[in-house]
């Protein structure tokens, strides 16, 4: 079991010392039952940090946007950075070293294991409360969870709402760290790495289509989760109309010809695009956090199309994004062994 | 008009809005949202709120304003598209929602009036529920001067008194939906006016979110224009669009042409957010409000400084589903109150 | 049914003069209303002008309300919509609706001497009310015009100059000069400050780029113009034009609305927001 007092005793050290300048950590928010991310820069403040499976965020985000922001050089250098990272998340910073997004020393891994459990998936909970949300929530022994509702508690059974990618986890303990809290544990014995998208893909592709169909019309393209995917780092996104970068020097003519791959209306077609583009763009590179999923508001299964892709990498190449930091990542890479049908 | 209406007979009154479109919420994909009701469909009230406003029936996300055609160097061809809707009834719409579409009234109206909006907006009529207790932790409708079963904006206030409903026609509007179903109504007597004064009373007993001293939080804001506080707070902010797409009361748009094969397209609105880093981004690349600080200042300075100046009310009914669903935890009541400290 | 006012009306594009030329070239138009629709404009506001498929784009007004045959726009080649107005042929019909935003309260100002400093394509604001006072010259005292371009090649309007010379005290500056430049070498608030006007029953009149703006105010307040007497433009992103968009607003004022002209006065009072 971890204790959160492991976490802050940690990043007090290390921000008393010195080694951080800063830690990425969980606190308790004023929104509700969620914790929320923080950054802190004083070691008094690590009393605040939180450990419990309302820690959804994956908060390597936070490192990207803190290049982004230093590059604009509008904050305080806050590197070294310490993050309080899942298993899932640490992949996210192995992914993103391996991409030289940052450097090594510039990142402090404060690794928790999930250790057979994981963090709650909020759209289970509403499904199991019919919309209405827990005020708090609480691991509960090994296999379950304790929510506490207006004028009651509850007891849970893990499976039930625990998000499906910490289901089908495949390393529950995060394998790039610094340090590591809680007793490593592999796969979960939940379900199979795969198991949804393997049994999506029990559907006929004209089922399937239409069930995408369904999902792609119901989106807002409010690009949360392009905005909250670490891996979407992208000054400037192909499939997002918003996020146009404009320097003194880009000239009319660049600005006029830019191609709208798609149209800011959120029609089916359109809305395909925009999920189909970002998934493919994540091939290879999807640590499977969960993440887009998560924060979808009208709840679109998005984790399914990049697992689907992961899967493809893991059969094809038994690549596994941000397993290995010592791997090369996968679209640089290429094997004599590799298959490559396609090519011949 | 008050009536009483027992929970079975709701869906013959529904039966009998023939040729109108029907709405009400439905759970589906683990979220409430608004969905079309079929003739003799049932009708689950025990929704919390709906993940999407009311505001879209009057300000859908997508609206075309014309087609075009025009060849090169020709005349271009205009076809406007102004949306002939049939009369529309919306049920199950939380008083928060309710509350909104005044707000969007006034947007939509002031200097020039959008055809667009008030073809959809007077074909609408919105039948309310009172919340019994709140249906999320975030609520704070009374914090901003509504309440959990205000009429504002409503055309009919329906109240769950356990095995049946009270049934207030609001405006004529209301009154003439209530009557196509006469006789599935009774009288509403003495005890079940007591019982409605009772429930509502109740209701506004339950916890929410307070937000201190409304009158003064315009100074406030005012005071902390060039404040810290406004970056402090969108720190983790990620830029997305929930808080705006979801909220009963924002309205920024986007108008682009889009293409729909060669030499014709159309011209379109979209809904925009203040959020999104373009939003305010002139061609030249300079951004008047280029930091997420500046954007969450904008968010609640709209809804709690400009929109009081220009019309004298809040932008913002409570409804909370800018803080439940934000997947960061920004939380418009700690802003608030944090910008009140300082 | 009621008016629409996202349908525009069409215009023709009946004429195209290259202002100046490089990567922010400016062309000026002349746009008719072959359908005899139009409508009437005072000085200051704006129309949205759009190429459909393109998209809209709100441009000034840059031609006098006495002219009725055309309305004038002066455009700087930006970005989609500019670029292809830049790209349009005399003969192009093209989209317009209007007029919006407020003006320049000119019926206020007779009797006073009018000073104009205008820089790059900031002059085209502010060129419908020089137009206005020389054409009625008799309502206002003295009208002097500052105007400055990086070089004699970037001045706008040059066979119009010519013109006003006979009828204002013309003042142009450059900021690198070529060899026989007769005119004021420097950039324009310091050629304002060189000739110094009097503010007494004065109005100052600017646009410009904004780094510009900024020093002109410094400079009319040096030499003794009151907040009040002092009047500028400014320019946010604008779609709808008509203050329901949501993104052109400084504090509570829509500029598209409430603006684009305010006095110094009042502007100082609004945040910075533009």
């Amino acid at each position: 079991m971890v204790k959160v007092e492991d976490i802050q005793q940690c990043a007090a050290g290390l921000l008393e010392k010195g080694q951080v300048k800063s830690v990425l950590g969980f606190r308790r928010g004023t929104a509700g039952a969620m914790a929320e991310p923080c950054t802190i820069t004083e070691a008094a403040e690590a009393g605040t940090l939180v450990w419990d499976p309302t820690c959804l965020n994956n908060l390597a985000l936070y490192l990207v946007k803190d290049r982004k922001q230093q590059a604009a050089s509008k904050t305080p250098d806050i590197r070294p950075i310490g993050i309080v990272a899942k298993g899932c998340d640490s992949r996210a910073v192995a992914v993103l070293l391996q991409e030289n997004y940052f450097k090594r020393e510039e990142v402090f891994v404060i690794g928790v294991s999930c250790e057979g459990t994981g963090v709650i998936d909020p759209k289970k909970v509403a499904t199991l409360l019919k919309g209405r949300s827990p005020s708090r929530v609480e691991f509960d022994g090994a296999d379950g969870f304790k929510l506490t509702l207006r004028g009651g508690e509850m007891q849970v059974p893990a499976r039930e709402i625990l998000a499906d990618r910490c289901l089908e986890c495949r390393a529950a303990s995060p394998a790039l760290n610094d340090v590591v809290f809680g007793e490593p544990s592999g796969e979960r014995g939940y379900a199979t790495p795969f198991h949804a998208a393997k049994e999506a893909l029990g559907a006929s592709e004209t089922e399937r289509w239409a069930a995408w169909e369904h999902h792609f019309d119901r989106c807002l393209r409010c690009f949360a989760c392009r905005s909250v995917c670490p891996m979407c780092y992208c000054p400037e996104c192909v499939v997002d109309s918003t996020s146009f970068v404009i320097e003194p020097q880009t000239s009319a003519e660049e600005k006029a010809n830019r191609i709208k791959w798609c149209e800011r209306s959120p029609n089916t077609s359109e809305s395909a695009v925009y999920h189909l583009t970002r998934a493919i763009h994540l091939a290879g590179r999807c640590v499977d956090c969960g993440e887009c999923e998560r924060v979808c508001p009208v709840n679109i299964p998005l984790r399914l199309l990049n697992t689907m892709l992961e899967m493809e990498a893991f059969e094809m190449f038994h690549y596994q994004a941000g397993h290995d930091l010592s791997q090369a990542s996968l679209l640089s890479s290429f094997r004599d062994e590799d298959p490559n049908s396609f090519i011949r | 008009m008050e009536k009483i209406l027992s929970k079975e007979k709701l869906r013959e009154w529904v039966g009998k809005l023939d040729g109108c479109e029907v709405h009400a919420p439905a759970f589906a994909d683990s979220v409430w949202n608004y969905a079309p009701v079929q003739t003799g469909g049932d009708i689950d009230l025990s929704h919390t709120n709906t993940v999407g406003s009311v505001k879209a029936f009057a300000f859908p996300q997508r609206e075309v304003f014309f087609r075009f055609e025009q060849a090169k160097g020709g005349a271009p061809v205009l076809t406007a598209t102004v949306p002939e809707p049939r009369p529309t009834v919306v049920f199950g719409v939380r008083p928060c929602d309710g509350r909104g579409m005044p707000r969007n009234d006034k947007v939509f109206s002031a200097e020039f009036k959008d055809p667009y909006y008030w073809a959809r907006r007077e074909k609408l009529t919105l039948v309310g529920l009172a919340c019994n207790e709140p249906h999320s932790p975030n609520c704070f409708c009374q914090s901003v001067g509504g309440s959990p079963h205000s009429e504002e904006g409503l055309d009919v206030l329906m109240t769950d008194l356990g095995d049946r409903y009270h049934v207030k026609a609001i405006t004529p509007k209301g009154a003439e939906a209530m009557e196509r179903a006469g006789d599935a109504f009774n009288e509403a007597g003495a005890a079940d006016q007591a019982e409605v004064e009772r429930v509502h009373a109740e209701s506004r007993q339950q916890p929410q979110r307070p937000i201190g001293d409304l009158a003064a939080i315009p100074e406030a804001i005012k005071q902390n224009f060039d404040s810290p506080v406004w970056a402090e707070m969108a720190q983790h902010c990620i830029g997305c669009g929930i808080c705006t797409f979801l909220c009963p009361t924002c309205h920024c748009f986007d108008i682009n042409d889009e293409a729909t094969g060669a030499n014709k397209g159309e011209r379109v609105r979209t809904w925009d957010n203040c959020q999104f880093p373009d939003f305010t981004m002139h061609t030249s690349g300079h951004n008047p409000r280029h930091d997420l600080g500046a954007r969450l200042r904008q968010r609640v300075s709209h809804k709690f400084l400009y929109f009081v100046e220009n019309h004298k009310t809040q932008q913002c009914t409570g409804c909370g589903r800018c803080i439940s669903e934000c997947p960061v935890g920004i939380d418009i009541v700690a802003v608030l109150e944090r910008v009140g400290q300082s | 049914m009621m008016d629409n006012i996202y349908l525009p009306q069409v215009g023709r594009i009946a004429g195209i003069e290259e202002e100046t030329q490089g990567a922010r070239a400016i062309k000026t138009f002349k746009v008719e209303f072959p359908n005899g629709d139009g409508f009437e404009h005072a000085c200051g506001q704006c129309a949205m002008l759009s190429i459909f498929g393109r998209g809209e784009s709100m441009i000034s007004i840059a031609s006098s309300p006495l002219v009725k045959d055309y309305k004038q726009f002066s455009i700087m080649k930006m970005g989609r919509v500019t670029t292809a107005f830049h790209d349009a042929q005399v003969g192009d019909l093209i989209g317009i609706r209007g007029p919006y935003g407020n003006h320049f309260p000119m019926a206020d100002w007779k009797g006073k001497d009018l000073v104009f400093i205008g820089g790059g394509v900031g002059l085209a604001p502010i060129w419908p009310v020089i137009q206005t006072a020389v054409a009625q010259s008799s309502h206002y005292g003295k009208i002097t015009v500052f105007y400055g371009a990086r070089t004699s090649r970037d001045i706008m309007y040059k066979a119009d100059f010519e013109r006003l010379r006979g009828l204002a005290d013309v003042q142009l500056s450059v900021d690198a000069p070529e060899q026989g430049w007769q005119g004021y070498t420097g950039f324009v608030p310091a050629n304002l400050m060189d000739k110094a006007p009097s503010p007494d029953n004065a109005i100052a009149i600017t646009c410009g780029p904004p780094i510009m703006i900024k020093f002109v105010i410094q400079n009319l307040q040096k030499l003794g113009f009151a907040d009040e007497q002092i009047y500028t433009t400014i320019e946010n992103k604008m779609k709808c034009g008509i203050g329901k968009c949501g993104r052109c607003n400084v504090g509570k004022d829509y500029v598209c609305v409430k603006g684009p002209v305010y006095s110094w006065a009042e502007l100082k009072t609004l945040p910075q927001e533009y």
